[in-house]
């Protein structure tokens, strides 16, 4: 560039606002806007959530608090359950084991069968040789 | 002034929060945690029907603080006794709860959980203190005795350490788990903050071949048989020959893991598998089938049996004095006689003989997977003196195992195919998930119609001139076979005169094999024999068997085969 020219470049007068100029561009002056809203409410809605959320997560807290004392308590009464059942499982296991319903069964004077027989179903035939047990020539007593 | 202590407050909170801020982090999640072990309950072993045969409780040990129990001594065991019953001995506990110089002492081990908290309660009501429990996991044994040589038992920590229990400790074994929160300083446990859980993963229930019924009648009745022959030890054993399965398997004396009552060395052996004996007369029908598979030998085949042989200087006879007598191979299974069963494997050579108890697999374990199985004695065939082959075919100089004469004569009768005995079916996950345990196939070792033979010379075992007609049902078709062997003397390795080791192996129905029951009576009294001691306990134990499976008989005649020409 030449110093002329810049020269030139420095000195040109900035462009100027003239109404006349602007109007002629289709611009006007308007008034500024005035705000209706009021700051009030806005403060009140943000306390009140605010106030909502500080509540709910005290209620929720409580809540969970309470819960967690429930399931500890509900957690005891099931393990004390659990051990019940344990314990009366084990007196049916011990009631229905075969010595004790062969021991209760020789005091009715039951005895062991050892002669296996069978009744067809079809057609009504013994097959084996049935014969009644007898007393003694079997198991008497329960040791097992 | 002001500024010389906020530098101290800065100095300090630099200390804290800069230097020494990993360590103070640790201490305060420390005290702040809480850690729980969840303990895997250990699995279940069932028998073939689901009922528990062995299984895990809840139970707790007791413990006390005696600073704070002594002055109440009396009262305190006194309650115990009343809740605990025979747990507890009512003096020594007076003396626990008064050990002087000590904070901590156990008053009772393993008390199931409803027990040990009746007598938590009443010691409380009475307001006593100092009486403390911990918590433990307990097998209980709702059988007592039954089957306890074959399901076994758990040491101190819960591992099992004989019978299935052992065999099987890894599937049974769970992996425990634990969790991991954070607790206010009161203990109470911080809902939302963090926590982590290491889920516990039960062990697996494992399904036995067993039939608890079945399993407990022959339980007593060998136990009765044992009491009555006062023999040292006697085996009881039931087999599907089909499947190779045991559905039964007694020994007597056993103990109870579940009171603790009978521990010893010589009552928790499971002696199906660990105990070797020679089996005597029962293995001529190993003898007899290797020889028919040659076509060697049929049920009819006539034999000249001599009064006696003197085989390197040792004179073999009968257990009847007989002279030279005509029997055919019939005769000499019906009769057992120890000549005949000599002239005839006389056909063979000793090593065709070895390989054919090799088949049968004698002198090797039988796959039936429970710990410390013997292989027996069976020395090779290369080796054999005349002696060895001649007694060795009538089952002396030879020793086995239960086991393993069930897995032989098993194939006998399967029609010649011999299969691995087995004791668990199937392993059930904690996911519910069912998986069998795999079985090996059967495989032939002598053809069908030496095994029918065999069948044949065995059926007339039973028959009214045989040795056993107390072992005959009647209705069904048996085939079985006696032993008498000398019995070796396990101190000094040498035959004791008089001391037998009898026993009987039959299977029915003869025509249609279900089920294969073997009776073992170790030094029974002296005159006692195979056919007449544990011929009726084979006949007791295999009638149960037939009728609880549903086995009727076939109601085919048994094919007349004289013994004699």
């Amino acid at each position: 560039m030449s110093p002329q020219l810049a020269r030139a470049a420095s000195v040109a007068p900035a462009p100027r606002f003239s109404p006349e100029g602007a109007k002629a561009a289709g611009l006007r002056l308007v008034r500024p806007v005035r705000s209706r809203a009021r700051k009030a409410p806005f403060v009140v809605v943000v306390l009140t959530l605010l106030s909502i959320g500080l509540v709910g997560l005290i209620v929720m807290s409580t809540v969970l608090q309470a819960q967690s004392f429930k399931a500890a308590s509900l957690n005891r009464t099931a393990n004390a359950l659990q051990v019940q059942q344990q314990g009366l499982t084990r007196d049916v296991e011990r009631l229905q084991s075969p010595s004790n319903v062969a021991r209760r069964a020789l005091v009715y004077g039951m005895v062991p069968n050892a002669s296996p027989a069978f009744l067809r179903l079809s057609d009504g035939k013994v097959l084996g040789k049935p014969e009644p047990a007898v007393r003694g020539n079997n198991i008497t007593r329960v040791s097992q | 002034m002001v500024m010389g202590v906020f530098g101290v407050f800065g100095i300090r909170l630099f200390q804290i929060q800069g230097l020494d801020a990993s360590a103070y982090a640790a201490k305060a999640i420390e005290a702040g945690t809480a850690k729980n072990v969840v303990p895997a309950p250990r699995g279940e072993i069932l028998d073939r029907n689901g009922v528990a045969l062995a299984s895990s409780v809840d139970a707790l040990t007791l413990t006390a603080d005696p600073t704070m129990t002594s002055a109440n001594a009396p009262q305190i065991a006194r309650l115990l006794v009343q809740k605990l019953g025979s747990r507890i001995d009512y003096f020594d506990t007076i003396d626990k709860l008064r050990t002087p110089k000590s904070h901590f002492v156990y008053l009772a081990h393993d008390v199931p959980t409803w027990i040990a908290n009746k007598a938590l309660a009443a010691v409380a009501n009475a307001d006593y203190t100092g009486v403390f429990t911990e918590k433990e996991s307990l097998r209980t044994y709702p059988g007592g005795k039954l089957a306890a040589n074959l399901i076994g038992y758990v040491n101190g920590v819960g591992k099992g350490v004989a019978g299935v229990e052992a065999q099987y400790n890894n599937v049974l074994t769970g992996v425990d788990g634990s969790s991991t929160y954070e607790v206010s300083p009161t203990g109470q446990r911080i809902p939302m903050a963090d926590s982590t859980v290491t889920k516990m993963v039960p062990g697996s229930n494992v399904t036995t071949t067993i039939d608890r019924d079945l399993q407990w009648y022959a339980d007593q009745r060998l136990a009765d048989a044992v009491k009555a022959s006062s023999s040292d030890w006697g085996l009881a054993i039931t087999m599907d020959v089909k499947t190779c399965q045991i559905v039964q398997m007694s020994q007597a004396p056993t103990f109870d893991a579940d009171s603790g009552t009978g521990m010893t060395d010589a009552n928790t052996v499971s002696r199906a598998v660990q105990n070797v004996y020679e089996p005597g007369s029962v293995f001529k029908t190993l003898t007899m089938a290797g020889l028919a598979d040659q076509g060697k030998i049929a049920a009819d085949s006539k034999i000249v049996v001599p009064s006696g042989v003197n085989v390197d200087g040792f004179h073999i006879g009968d257990y009847w004095e007989h002279g030279t007598i005509h029997l055919t191979a019939a005769g000499v299974i019906a009769k057992s006689s120890n000549l005949g069963t000599i002239v005839a494997a006389s056909q063979e050579s000793s090593k065709t003989m070895y390989n054919y108890l090799r088949k049968f697999g004698i002198g090797q374990q039988t796959g039936v997977n429970l710990p410390g199985e013997s292989e027996g004695i069976l020395t090779n065939g290369a080796k054999w003196t005349k002696a060895n082959h001649d007694t060795i075919a009538f089952g002396q100089g030879v020793s086995v195992t239960a086991m393993q004469m069930m897995r032989a004569d098993g194939a006998i009768a399967n029609g010649g195919k011999i299969c691995n005995p087995s004791v668990v079916s199937s392993v059930t996950g904690p996911d519910g998930k069912k998986s069998p345990v795999k079985t090996t196939a059967a495989h032939r070792v002598v053809s069908k119609k030496a095994a029918s033979a065999v069948t044949r010379m065995m059926e007339a075992v039973t028959a009214p001139d045989g040795t056993a007609p107390a072992a005959a049902i009647k209705g069904y078709r048996v085939a079985g076979k006696t032993g008498t062997a000398w019995r070796v003397d396990p101190v000094t390795g040498r035959y004791v005169h008089g001391q037998n080791t009898v026993s009987f192996m039959g299977f029915a129905p003869a025509d249609k094999p279900r089920f294969l029951t073997y009776i073992v009576l170790d030094k029974p009294y002296s005159n006692a024999g195979g056919g007449s001691t544990a011929g009726p306990v084979f006949h007791d134990i295999m009638s149960m068997a037939l009728e609880r499976f549903g086995v009727a008989p076939t109601g085919s005649k048994s094919p007349h085969v004289p013994q004699v020409w």
